[in-house]
């Protein structure tokens, strides 16, 4: 399994003035479920493009310091290369969707075929996806025709099916209703618990702090903190940086109850119900 | 999903057929009359035609299509009839407008023609899917790229369609006016259009990014989740059909050499 | 990697964008000719995308997208129209290389390649009108001008061209002016995203 290395990493987009990334650096270990946090235009889509090979080599502009993946310097590799490793599922499902397939199972296999997999192979990775996603029923349906939920699910079962070890959602539920978004997190969930490295973009801070092994938090193109949980939202200056901590936290802080062993707020419902515990009504 | 692609499943014999050998069939329908070059030869290829959109059950179809160039082919046939150098013998009288004998067969040669073309194209187009003929070109050395860009065009236009009455309805209901003078018309137009441009341009970079993380530009040679088989009776309508075409080059050699 | 700082125009390579493009252009296109439609407008208006396309990622992909414009229409709507892929591919070509050549910034140089690309459809159009249809078009303003000259005893091609000329002139011209406006109004990110070879800078 691959580890990820980031050293010093810088980009700016084409006809920009402002890096978008500000010499950030840190390691992720393989397994890990890592939660990206952050206001608009903190860099936090640009970081994810960056494990990717997108940025640079799809968007061009200008870069700095390196990205590894495993022993692989992804400014070397082509994106398509990188894509058996690193999957990235985006916000909006319908533009993910390829306009090439007329069924959810052929929009699977789309990646595969590109891979050049044998048929046997590809008809067994993308049953197991359907049912990893549990979109199996929706198998011969026109991708289309799918609701927002439905369709980024394919979406992920389309990046599962190519087998990366490790899968990036960038804002996975954006656009979705509740019942997608619970959905999706779920799917996620799974993915996480078979090993896969997840890196997640999300506004949703409750999903975060429930999910999440290690929170990173960007602001201005510059990485302010990387720990866990409850070590970020604990933090005084959030709300400097444009975040507004998970409802247990606010709560927590607001009636000054912190976990007695780490001195740290409540992060999820769990959390808050121990240090709320032994308050006197 | 409203399809804009003509092809219909029916289930057919000719649905059955391999792509291959209906693009084949197309190719031969029109080269073989062309290359006899005579009436005769048009008029027995549009029946061969007419009997395999029947016996496929999509000859209602050809309808729509055909009434498109009728209207064209009306205007030729009163255009030459009455206008054509050459005109001399009057057949038809119909107050000032004389119609000549010589335009008239000149005209009916044109609509033979167009006629044979497109039920040609027709037999290929309603009784085979768009991505099969297109798989089959990948398999024959064409770009997957190009070849994707032909696929997904059938998907993407019903898509801008759907964007569009969205824009017509939000536009209208704003009271722009699509009726009325030319120049209240052409000022209509623009806002009609600039926003369905605009993002559709937007989109093409998303679609593009998801695109290369599936793969797309991968050098490995590409793989085909659905099997394409070619049966010995395809093989033997191929073989057939290239006959036609080689016995109708020789006849017009023969005709030039004599 | 090969770097280069700008595309040649005639350069084969293109990237996911610009081949993501084609679609969007034809599906444009098609819109076009469906509002000139609605709105009863006596033009075509069924080549911006086309034109758009070429302004952005040059002339090989306005070419491309002319073609496989026409053949699409054929696939779906009337067969004979593919023939035309020849002319809509040349007005591709026209606006492509204009563009590539800062033609496409103001209104003057505009008007310039609106009738270059209308005289390149003429003249590709023409000699297929006359192969397949005897000279028209099946358009009544140009067909009245077909009827009007062979009345005059002028000879089949000149009232061909004369035909074709009425009916492709004006609308490329139109087409490519509303072109430039969109094409001027861009942002710089969405034009750079077609280039195919644009550097990567170093910030180490």
């Amino acid at each position: 399994m691959a580890r990820i290395e980031v050293n010093h990493l810088k980009y700016r987009y084409p006809h920009t003035e402002n890096l978008a990334l500000d010499g950030v650096s840190f390691q992720i270990e393989p397994g890990e479920f890592i939660g990206i946090i952050g206001k608009n235009g903190s860099g936090k889509s640009t970081l994810c493009q960056a494990f990717t090979g997108l940025i640079p080599n799809f968007y061009r502009g200008a870069y700095g310091g390196n990205v590894k993946i495993g022993e692989i310097n992804v400014r070397d590799v082509e994106v398509d290369e990188l894509c058996q490793k690193v999957g990235i599922v985006f916000q909006n499902p319908f533009n993910q969707i390829t306009g090439s397939k007329l069924t959810v199972y052929d929009e699977i296999a789309f990646g595969l075929e590109n891979l050049g997999l044998s048929r046997k192979e590809m008809i067994r990775r993308i049953d197991d996806a359907l049912e990893q996603l549990d979109i199996t029923r929706f198998r011969d349906r026109n991708p289309f025709d799918l609701s927002g939920g439905q369709m980024q699910r394919m979406a992920i079962a389309s990046i599962i099916a190519m087998n990366p070890e490790i899968i990036i959602l960038d804002e996975p539920t954006s656009q979705l209703d509740p019942q997608g978004s619970e959905e999706v997190f779920k799917a996620v969930q799974r993915l996480s618990q078979k090993g896969i490295t997840i890196i997640m973009v999300e506004h949703k801070m409750e999903k975060i702090a429930a999910y999440s092994d290690r929170v990173m938090l960007l602001d201005e193109g510059k990485m302010i903190d990387f720990d866990t949980p409850q070590k970020i939202f604990s933090r005084d200056d959030l709300l400097e940086h444009g975040v507004l901590p998970p409802a247990f936290t606010r709560i927590g802080r607001g009636l000054d109850r912190k976990n007695a062993a780490t001195g740290e707020y409540p992060v999820t419902l769990k959390e808050a119900k121990e240090a709320l515990e032994g308050m006197a009504v | 999903m409203k399809s804009i692609s003509l092809y219909e499943e029916k289930n057919s014999t000719l649905n059955h057929l391999d792509s291959g050998c209906k693009m084949l069939y197309m190719v031969a329908a029109i080269l073989v009359p062309a290359l006899i070059g005579n009436k005769w030869a048009n008029v027995a290829v549009i029946i061969l035609s007419v009997f395999l959109l029947a016996i496929s059950k999509v000859l209602r179809k050809t309808v729509p299509v055909l009434s498109v160039s009728g209207i064209v082919i009306l205007t030729i046939v009163i255009i030459q009839g009455m206008f054509r150098a050459g005109n001399t013998t009057v057949v038809l009288q119909l107050g000032p407008a004389a119609f000549y004998k010589e335009g008239l067969l000149y005209s009916l040669g044109i609509a033979l023609n167009v006629f044979n073309i497109l039920l040609a194209i027709c037999v290929l187009i309603f009784t085979t899917k768009p991505s099969d003929m297109v798989e089959n070109f990948i398999e024959k050395g064409f770009s997957p790229r190009l070849g994707y860009v032909f696929i997904s065009i059938f998907q993407i236009i019903p898509q801008m369609m759907e964007t569009m009455n969205t824009i017509t309805d939000a536009q209208r209901s704003r009271g722009m006016e699509t009726e009325g003078s030319l120049l209240v018309r052409i000022k209509a137009f623009l806002p009609l259009i600039s926003p369905v441009v605009m993002s559709s341009l937007v989109d093409t970079k998303e679609r593009a990014i998801a695109l290369e993380v599936r793969g797309f530009n991968a050098k490995t040679k590409k793989t085909f989740l659905n099997e394409r088989k070619v049966t010995t009776t395809d093989k033997i309508i191929n073989l057939l059909l290239i006959a036609a075409v080689l016995a109708s080059v020789a006849w017009r050699v023969k005709l030039w050499l004599g | 990697m090969k770097k280069k700082l700008y595309n040649s125009p005639w350069s084969l390579e293109f990237n996911t964008a610009a081949l993501v493009l084609i679609p969007a252009a034809v599906g444009i296109n098609y819109l076009g000719k469906l509002f000139a439609g609605v709105l009863k407008l006596p033009l075509w208006m069924d080549s911006i995308g086309t034109c758009l396309a070429a302004c952005l990622a040059g002339p090989v992909v306005g070419a491309i997208c002319g073609a496989i414009n026409n053949i699409i229409y054929g696939l779906t709507m009337s067969p004979i129209s593919m023939v035309y892929a020849f002319s809509q591919a040349g007005i591709g070509i026209v606006v492509g290389l204009m563009a590539y050549y800062g033609r496409m910034n103001k209104i003057g140089g505009a008007v310039a390649t609106g009738i270059l690309a209308g005289l390149a459809a003429v003249s590709i159009s023409t000699p297929l009108n006359i192969a397949f249809w005897g000279g028209t078009t099946g358009n009544l303003w140009g067909d009245a001008v077909y009827a009007l000259s062979l009345a005059k005893d002028l000879p089949v091609w000149l009232a061909s061209l004369l035909d074709e000329i009425v009916v492709d002139l004006p609308d490329k011209i139109v087409t490519v002016i509303i072109v430039m406006g969109m094409y001027r109004g861009m942002p710089k990110s969405l034009q750079s995203l077609y280039q195919s070879n644009g550097k990567i800078e170093s910030l180490d």
